[in-house]
């Protein structure tokens, strides 16, 4: 027969991955999966955002990309979500997106003290970032916010990223809001098919 | 690191209050067929509760606008799934072990020599219907087995379905997507017991059982090198973090090229980009590349 008992944890443990090893050092580690297990530690101290952030700005290798990101979306704190928000506005639309994936899963209460503020950033493609942040915020306030993109962003592409948003929540009490953005963009045909997707979804259709 | 599982609903709480279980049962029935009487109340219960608290959602309204409103479905789908998982059973989904012969494996020995290891493991074994079925479908399919030195990894974070996994008894019902060929080479009766049947000794001592939790990188060294990893319909029952750290783990568990197999409902792509989606013809797998490149 061609099968045999298994044996498990044949490979010795490299000394950058030891249990004793400082995982802040293991960061710059040259072996991209030592960096990967430092971050995974890392992922553990709250005090560990700094090196995890400085590491992710100059780190090419997806894998300890992606190792660091989850290590601060698991810290969680505000100042994880601070540490994350510069990066989109980076070139980079991998990096980008991942970073809005990531802080969407961050917890409501540390993300939206720096994320609700970028509604109201000079840069269109930060606010429509920040809509899309807010649009996946577990929080009471979300629909109120989204409105009010729709009541006073001068830019129709981020106001469109308010009506998607609103029309995943379902919340009927935007409708108003919804009407209000027709009157303000009365000659753009995305708006007038969006919103009416939106009221099309609102009635459960 | 911390689990990233929800813990099981309270069993002794009361489950969700009358007007909220007819509403979701209505939605399900009108959106799915599914239908759901009051004499289902715990099996839903405990389920709806799973998924409220892997969402986050407060209410089960909350809940119900998630269902209802997000644009890919996902949340409703992985409902529907676990509200029609009630046991597993020999061969379930076969397609995926069908992919492992006819293709995975060709591929992960690609350039190894004969007598090299070939590692698959079985993440959420439950009481072992999966291990059992690859050992099975490896030993009458896999035209390459003798070639290699296969080792069968299973692991569960249930001590007790372990326990029934290793001792590798199954009832009928377990065993009606086996040939009855297949029965009687790889099955003993139990006693005199027309309904119990024991896996023969030399498959149940051929599997590495262990008690594991999949998101603890501590418990996860151990698993290093790979092949090809099963985590089917388990990944569901983790948050988006939780689901996130699995795939992590996956990663770093497997060699380069290794594959994951992952349930009918699910994608790894909505997990993480860590992985490459591959379609082969019998199913998807996702497959880990090479350090910084594509497979």
């Amino acid at each position: 027969m061609a099968l045999v008992k298994a044996k498990k944890n044949a490979a010795p443990v490299p000394a950058a991955e030891a249990p004793g090893a400082d995982p802040r050092a293991g960061l710059s580690d040259s072996d991209a999966a030592v960096r990967r297990q430092a971050a995974h530690r890392l992922a553990q101290d709250p005090g560990a955002v700094s090196p995890l952030a400085d590491r992710l700005a100059i780190e090419t290798e997806p894998g300890v990309r992606e190792a660091i990101l989850t290590a601060l979306v698991r810290i969680g704190t505000g100042e994880a979500v601070e540490a994350l928000l510069p990066l989109l506005a980076r070139e980079d639309a991998g990096l980008r997106n991942a970073v809005l994936e990531s802080v969407q899963q961050m917890p409501g209460e540390s993300v939206a003290p720096s994320v609700v503020p970028l509604l109201g950033h000079a840069d269109s493609d930060l606010r429509i970032f920040a809509v899309q942040l807010v649009g996946k915020l577990r929080h009471p306030e979300r629909p109120a916010w989204l409105a009010g993109v729709l009541e006073q962003d001068p830019h129709v592409n981020v106001c469109l990223a308010a009506v998607e948003a609103l029309g995943e929540i379902g919340d009927p009490a935007a409708l108003p809001a919804l009407e209000r953005l027709l009157l303000r963009f009365p000659e753009d045909p995305m708006v007038g098919f969006s919103v009416d997707a939106a009221r099309r979804r609102f009635r459960g259709g | 690191m911390t689990a990233g599982m929800n813990a099981p609903p309270d069993e002794s709480s009361p489950g969700l209050p009358p007007a909220d279980y007819e509403m979701l049962c209505d939605f399900l029935r009108e959106r799915t067929g599914l239908s759901f009487t009051e004499a289902k109340r715990y099996f839903v219960d405990r389920r709806v509760a799973a998924r409220m608290a892997a969402v986050g959602a407060a209410t089960v309204r909350e809940y119900m606008r998630l269902l209802r409103f997000q644009a890919s479905g996902e949340e409703l789908q992985l409902l529907v799934n676990l509200m029609t998982v009630n046991e597993t059973y020999f061969f379930r989904e076969k397609y995926q072990f069908d992919c492992l012969v006819n293709s995975a494996l060709d591929e992960v020995v690609r350039g190894r020599p004969p007598g090299a290891r070939v590692r698959i493991w079985s993440a959420g074994c439950s009481t072992g219907e999966e291990p059992y079925s690859i050992a099975i479908m490896l030993l009458e399919h896999w035209r390459r087995v003798d070639e290699f030195e296969i080792e069968l990894y299973a692991s569960d974070i249930d001590s007790s379905v372990l326990a029934r996994a290793q001792e590798g008894i199954y009832e009928e019902r377990s065993l009606q997507g086996l040939p009855a060929h297949l029965r009687a080479k790889y099955f003993r009766r139990v006693g005199s017991d027309p309904d119990r049947w024991r896996i023969i000794e030399e498959l149940r001592e051929s599997i590495d059982f262990s008690h594991v939790n999949i998101v603890d990188p501590e418990q996860l060294r151990a698993f290093r090198g790979i092949d090809v990893i099963f985590c089917r319909n388990l990944l569901i029952y983790f948050d988006d973090l939780g689901r996130r750290e699995a795939a992590s783990m996956f990663y770093d568990a497997l060699a380069p090229n290794g594959f994951v197999c992952l349930g009918h409902s699910e994608s790894m792509s909505r997990i993480s980009s860590l992985f490459v989606p591959r379609r082969f013809p019998d199913a998807i797998l996702y497959q880990k590349p090479v350090q910084g490149g594509l497979p």
